[in-house]
């Protein structure tokens, strides 16, 4: 914590805790925690939220910590969102542009307001995202891959009784914490909570299906990795989890406990068949159609098209074209560098041209392990 | 404790929960918020263990909603999210004392998790359960106090009884309705074909 008592991070600098464990995802994360309102509750509000969720922060009636932490909550979410479109699509949003409403579930989720021109495109840049928040910090996770299922949590370890392992945690449980060194006892109980409510959060019902129904297998004090089976409930609601762990990452920094899970939908280990140039145009001029299905052209949409003079794209359509090219292809491809040159040098960019680029980068992809976070 | 009235359990639940939260009793009213007084999902832990303590009963870990979707299994009682006619028809059966306006309209689960932790839910939920903590000892009428763990045992004979978990009887109650009202219910005109 620096001097100012607030504190920033990102996950270029948060790579101790966060999913720096284990191999790398292919698609983009970005974090964000803080610890105090940067100024006045009501000024931030204005600063920040849409009209919609001034709306219901005006009629949140809690105690000023609880009003706090969820403003708290939004502001890091934003910034989180934010920093994940900044560096890797080279978008520029307001905090006011990024909208953030739960679910029936009450899983937040993000939708980007400018106007992009087709409501199938503005489907697409929707990443994913968890909140948290105890005791004053809120930490925030955001995902590009909009089909991720994200958890993140944190808890204080100050002001805590210890004998919420008799229910948080059944006996197996209670003997892994057992295992670890006495000194570390404290710390890891809160861990292993924190694990739990991480896997709740990303499979979007909490700890609803009960405590024993996120079942720890295995705590390791060396990497941080906790591994949770699901049980009951949760088992039931996700039987694909039948005999596998979800993976979570923990870290302790200062006097807070975090945990955070990314998992993302590939076919297990399978190997994909690397497409072949023709097919990727076929997908590229499918999609294109889609996307563009109530633009007006006198003329189809061909692979010499050129995407901006010709077909009146802007630079959020391409964003949101190349987020769903990565998507379809479940790889990440430089799109920023490339819209930066193409800004740079002013020039257009032909379906053909954007087909090698994707035919390019696929190729150093194709086989490889995508599977991440869970055996 | 069985025989206690609703405002006695609120009262001394509302101490429970200002002195986990450290907040004035005073700032607590049945319709209040758990989380909107400041709770966090480890006080709700701390909460629900000083209230075990002392109404010596086992509160249930999961909502009454997520024990019915284990026994009725998927989509019946709710779906994407919303709460069907049928969930609904079953959480009034079981909370017969709740406002039926809350039932009204779309209800989400989001919604129904805002209500489980309302102040008055928790206290209506500790007065049932509390009905199935003897005052008294069956087998000789003498007073009952706390044992080890959940167990209660008879200061005048010795006899002892284990507690029943707020699951367990949450389960069986669903179990029941499952068999005697809804199922039959579900099955009527294959039964009355099977009867002509």
């Amino acid at each position: 914590m620096n001097a100012s008592g607030s504190m920033i991070y990102d996950s270029s600098v948060t790579q101790a805790w966060l999913p720096a464990a284990g191999p790398q995802g292919p698609w983009p994360e970005s974090v964000c925690c803080q610890d105090a309102l940067t100024c006045e509750p009501g000024l931030l509000a204005d600063l920040i939220l849409s009209p919609g969720e001034r709306e219901h922060w005006g009629a949140l009636r809690a105690v000023e910590k609880r009003r706090h932490e969820w403003l708290l909550g939004r502001f890091v979410a934003k910034q989180a969102v934010r920093l994940l479109l900044e560096r890797n699509l080279d978008l520029h949003l307001a905090p006011t542009e990024i909208e953030i409403v739960p679910d029936p579930y009450g899983r937040p989720l993000v939708s980007v307001a400018p106007p992009v021109r087709a409501a199938t495109m503005r489907e697409r840049l929707q990443p994913s995202l968890s909140i948290a928040h105890s005791h004053g910090t809120a930490v925030a996770l955001a995902v590009l891959d909009p089909a991720a299922w994200v958890g993140i949590d944190l808890e204080s370890l100050t002001h805590r009784r210890e004998d919420f392992e008799a229910i948080a945690f059944s006996p197996d449980e209670r003997s892994l914490l057992a295992a670890l060194p006495q000194d570390l006892h404290r710390e890891w109980a809160l861990r292993m909570w924190c694990a739990k409510e991480a896997v709740g959060k990303a499979l979007g019902r909490g700890l609803g299906p009960g405590l024993q129904a996120f079942h720890i297998t295995r705590a390791d004090a060396s990497s941080g990795l906790i591994e949770v089976e699901l049980r009951g409930g949760a088992l039931s609601q996700f039987p694909r989890f039948e005999g596998k762990s979800l993976i979570v990452s923990t870290a302790r920094q200062s006097n807070f406990v975090f945990s955070a899970i990314i998992y993302q939908h590939y076919q297990n280990g399978a190997v994909r068949m690397r497409p072949s140039r023709q097919e990727i145009l076929d997908y590229l001029l499918q999609k294109m159609g889609e996307l563009t299905a109530d633009w007006d052209y006198p003329d189809p949409v061909s692979a010499e098209s050129l995407l901006f003079t010709e077909l009146g794209f802007e630079s959020l359509d391409a964003v949101v074209l190349c987020t769903a090219i990565q998507e379809h292809y479940q790889t990440p491809m430089p799109f920023a560098e490339l819209l930066a040159e193409i800004g740079q040098q002013q020039r257009d960019l032909s379906i053909d041209e954007l087909t090698d680029f994707v035919n390019t980068h696929l190729g150093g992809a194709a086989g490889a392990d995508t599977t991440r976070r869970v055996q | 404790m069985p025989n206690m009235t609703e405002s006695e359990v609120f009262d001394q639940f509302a101490q429970i929960v200002a002195k986990s939260l450290r907040i004035d009793a005073a700032q607590i009213s049945p319709d209040t918020h758990l989380t909107d007084l400041g709770a966090e999902s480890l006080d709700l832990i701390e909460i629900t263990m000083e209230t075990e303590t002392q109404f010596h009963i086992f509160l249930p870990d999961k909502s009454i909603l997520e024990t019915a979707v284990e026994v009725f299994g998927p989509g019946i009682l709710e779906k994407d999210g919303y709460l069907t006619e049928e969930g609904k028809r079953l959480l009034l059966r079981r909370m017969p004392e709740a406002d039926a306006r809350a039932f009204a309209g779309d209800v989400s689960v989001k919604d129904l998790q805002s209500y489980f932790l309302k102040v008055v839910t928790w206290v209506r939920m500790i007065q049932g359960l509390a009905q199935y903590t003897p005052g008294q000892c069956a087998a000789c009428g003498g007073p009952m106090a706390p044992s080890m763990g959940f167990r209660m045992k008879c200061s005048k004979c010795g006899h002892e009884i284990t507690l029943r978990s707020g699951e367990e009887i949450n389960r069986e109650w669903v179990r029941e309705y499952y068999d005697k009202e809804y199922r039959p219910q579900a099955e009527a005109p294959v039964s009355a074909a099977a009867v002509q």
